[in-house]
């Protein structure tokens, strides 16, 4: 979920990756490499357009929304020097990642040293190393961040148990950098330099894996309990098309006070979920059926499949980019070369950011429009994201750089804008 | 290796009378009623050295004579009711008691060590009392209800050593040592939170009791790495362990079935076969070097395959050996005693780790006297999951040892050497 989550209705995506892997090209590129080259950069293309593929009108006309129109000035000052002081963490939080995992792809082959394990098992243990450092650097941001939270009570974590819990929480990281690790490792003992062919299909499955398996990985749920809302679920997916998805509550009321809903899973795990704070009297019964049909629609055009499509446009050439760029260290079949494939990956990530972003508005455009379609209450709709703006401090119209860099919504502006533009359009059929 | 100033003397021969051993807890209670009387003034007199060493570096010698005589008694009235000793201590701290100490004159000491004298030996009667409860360990002599002292790894030697001093006249060696272990780690706590020594207790088994066999055992732990942590490592331990446990989770399910068709065949045969003692030994050593890199005795990452010789804590596995086939039927009731035990020792583990934590965090080392308790510990669970897979015959040997030559149980790391020598046995 992206840094601007509370303000969103997110599809849980499952695109973000997270593998390994390597071009292998040969010495001598040759025409037929080039042919290829070109023939993947087409397909690439292709299966982008496919999945960028929208519901939503093309050449809708967003009218001009002013956030002044919609939130007070003090509001909006508020949200905005809310919002700065987080995007700015953030952005040197990442300054200092891409600082720390570059110097660990230039020293980290020293910590060879504390193994005794294996090829496969050093290479574990330098990529879990990678990740505890990356844990160490971002540490004060993140607290500077749950500092900042805190300060405007949209968090009520106290500072050690957002460590401890941001500490142990690696456990899940080291075990999948581990899995991932030992896939391409495996592969590149044994394909050499061609290891990323295999190895991206493989990531994908595990990611498909993933995303079919997301609603078991949630904790702290119960299933919605209260009987109007389950009928109103049950005639949203009527009208979205949607059977057998199960909604579940989402207790995060002890943690942050920011409201927020999600949805993953595929076929029989499809789940909506929503957090315990969205439920709790700030939101009337039509926004919270609006944000309902907002997440059903993120399942009724298949965004969590989308999902694993992106994220396979982004390993098949990260995972060739990681074995071309580690060939001077050896390959990938090395341990050795994992603190550069490390970086290579986290720089790739945060360079596809914002890539990855325009695809996740797309996609909560098409979800709130298929919401409206399916609840036809324009002023629920206006209301529900005014609520979420301002109960999560949410600044409606961001600076560019940050709606570019980390915002995987589109802004509260244009999400009322739209309302308007489908409300226009209904009026004239 | 300097000689600690608070050290155990041993010179107990094992023999013990029935009707002592069995009347053992009521024959000690007029010396706890004594002893409970010594206290209250070791108490007041612990307070007045407490402010005189303070003010002149160094305790005055006939407050630290009275105090080390009292610690001293303590020492022999706990030997006595925990079975370390045979004769009743009396009411005076002998001088020719089987178990006994030897303290040194008093020395000067860092008045910062003394003004923070408690805080500082709380780590140690921590680990005090892990080792020998809250009944051994208090020297106050007032019984606690209550306590975690049958837990403990003396209160489990002592349950076990009543009924083989009771039914044998003679306590097992490896149990009484266990329990001087637990005392000498106890008196040396006492030691320096009384002023008698500002030298911080040492946990290191091999030092702790004098005159430890050697031994050369079936399943035994040889020590090669030496104290140097990784701080990285060292923090994220217990996580980078994580891949690890779910390898060995998922053997785990093979070693299920493979040690129930091992105990068929044992039982037929009259040995382990040798490709499933292979696996199994293999399962064993995997497990072992884990539990080495997360409890801090070892420094490096394990691998996954428990091949021998992989890693620098090594736990050795000798062949399969003909085996008696009513132990190998009557294996599961008879490792139950064996389990209890490695219960306690896991306790001790699991506290030497934690404390280990902060000193390797802090000094970039392993304090020697922790890892080698916690090898000690490593050592007695790995032959007794060896024992009851069938990988010995061997009963686990439950105190400290030395390696007989030329393979060693535990050996001295090479942090006390010169570096570039050869690490130096015990």
């Amino acid at each position: 979920m992206s840094r601007r989550a509370p303000a969103a209705l997110a599809a849980r995506s499952p695109g973000s990756d997270d593998s390994t892997g390597a071009i292998g090209a040969p010495r001598h590129p040759s025409r037929l490499l080039l042919l290829a080259l070109i023939g993947g950069g087409v397909m690439w293309i292709v299966a982008a357009h496919y999945l960028s593929a929208s519901t939503v009108p093309s050449g809708l006309h967003l009218p001009h929304v002013s956030a002044s129109s919609l939130f007070s000035r003090s509001f909006l000052r508020r949200s905005a020097s809310y919002q700065r002081f987080l995007d700015i963490d953030g952005l040197l939080g990442e300054m200092a990642l891409l600082l720390a995992l570059g110097l660990y792809a230039w020293r980290g082959h020293r910590f060879m040293r504390e193994s005794a394990a294996g090829r496969i098992g050093t290479g574990i243990l330098l990529g879990m190393l990678g990740f505890a450092i990356v844990w160490i650097v971002e540490l004060p941001f993140g607290l500077a961040g749950v500092w900042w939270e805190r300060r405007h009570h949209i968090s009520h974590q106290g500072y050690v148990t957002w460590i401890v819990q941001s500490f142990f929480s690696l456990g899940g990281l080291f075990l999948f950098v581990s899995l991932a690790l030992l896939v391409a490792m495996g592969l590149a003992g044994v394909l050499r330099r061609w290891w990323w062919a295999v190895a991206a299909p493989v990531f994908v499955g595990l990611s498909l894996l993933f995303t079919f398996l997301t609603p078991y990985l949630i904790s702290r749920t119960t299933p919605l309990r209260d009987p109007q809302l389950l009928a109103v679920a049950r005639r949203l997916q009527d009208r979205e098309g949607v059977a057998h998805v199960k909604i579940v509550v989402q207790h995060v009321d002890r943690y942050t006070t920011a409201p927020n809903a999600e949805s993953g899973g595929l076929g029989p795990t499809r789940t909506v979920i929503l957090w315990n704070t969205l439920l709790n009297g700030r939101f009337d019964e039509r926004g919270i059926e609006f944000v309902i049909a907002h997440e059903l629609g993120h399942l009724a055009h298949d965004h969590p499949l989308k999902g694993v499509g992106w994220a396979a446009l982004f390993l098949v050439p990260a995972a060739a980019l990681i074995a071309l760029l580690t060939r001077r260290r050896g390959g990938l079949a090395r341990p050795e070369a994992v603190p550069l494939a490390l970086f290579v990956l986290v720089a790739l990530q945060l360079l596809a950011a914002p890539l990855q972003n325009v695809a996740s508005r797309r996609e909560e455009a098409e979800a709130d429009w298929s919401a409206l379609r399916a609840t036809r209450d324009p002023a629920a709709a206006r209301q529900a994201f005014r609520d979420l703006a301002v109960t999560s401090l949410a600044d409606p119209d961001p600076p560019t750089w940050t709606y570019v860099l980390y915002d995987s919504h589109p802004t509260i502006v244009q999400r009322v804008a739209m309302v308007y533009a489908w409300e226009a359009r209904s009026r004239r059929r | 290796m300097n000689e600690r100033p608070v050290r155990l003397v041993v010179s107990d021969d094992l023999e013990r009378g029935r009707a002592s051993v069995f009347f053992r807890g009521l024959l000690a209670l007029p010396c706890f009623v004594w002893l409970g009387v010594w206290t209250f003034a070791a108490f007041l007199a612990a307070v007045v050295n407490w402010i005189v060493t303070f003010l002149r570096g160094r305790s005055p010698a006939p407050l630290h004579s009275f105090l080390a005589r009292f610690v001293r008694y303590a020492t022999q009235v706990f030997a006595y009711l925990n079975l370390a000793a045979q004769p009743w201590p009396g009411f005076d701290a002998r001088r020719d008691y089987p178990v006994d100490l030897e303290i040194d004159p008093p020395a000067k000491q860092s008045r910062w060590t003394v003004l923070f004298r408690l805080p500082l030996a709380l780590p140690a009667l921590l680990l005090a009392t892990i080792l020998a409860g809250t009944n051994a360990n208090n020297y106050t002599g007032r019984a606690n209800g209550l306590d975690i002292g049958v837990f403990s790894l003396l209160g489990v030697a002592v349950l076990l050593g009543w009924f083989a001093a009771v039914a044998r006249a003679r306590m097992p060696h490896g149990l009484r040592d266990a329990i001087a272990y637990a005392l000498s780690y106890s008196a040396q706590s006492w030691s320096y939170l009384l002023l008698l020594t500002d030298r911080y207790p040492s946990s290191d088994p091999l030092t702790a009791v004098p005159g430890l066999p050697s031994r050369s055992d079936p399943i035994r732990v040889a020590l090669e790495d030496d104290l140097r942590r990784s701080r990285l490592t060292v923090l994220f331990r217990l996580l980078l362990a994580v891949p690890h446990y779910v390898v060995l989770t998922l053997w785990a399910l093979l070693v299920v079935p493979a040690a129930i068709v091992n105990w068929l065949c044992a039982l037929i045969l009259g040995r382990s076969p040798q490709p499933l003692h292979r696996f199994l030994a293999a399962y064993l050593r995997y497990q072992f070097n884990v539990s080495a890199f997360v409890y801090l005795v070892g420094n490096p990452f394990p691998g996954f395959t428990g091949a021998e010789g992989s890693y620098p804590i090594a736990l050795r596995v000798a062949e399969p050996s003909p085996q008696g086939r009513w132990t190998v039927l009557f294996r599961l009731p008879l490792v139950l005693p064996a389990l209890l035990i490695a219960n306690a020792y896991g306790a001790l583990t699991a506290v030497a780790a934690v404390l280990g934590w902060f000193a390797a965090l802090a000094t970039g080392r392993m304090p020697l006297g922790l890892r080698n308790a916690g090898a000690l510990g490593l050592r007695y669970t790995a032959q007794t999951y060896g024992y009851l897979l069938l990988l010995t015959s061997a009963y686990p040997y439950g105190g400290p040892c030395l390696e007989e030559a030329p393979t060693i149980a535990i050996r001295a790391a090479p942090i006390m050497t010169p570096a570039g020598s050869p690490p130096a046995a015990i």
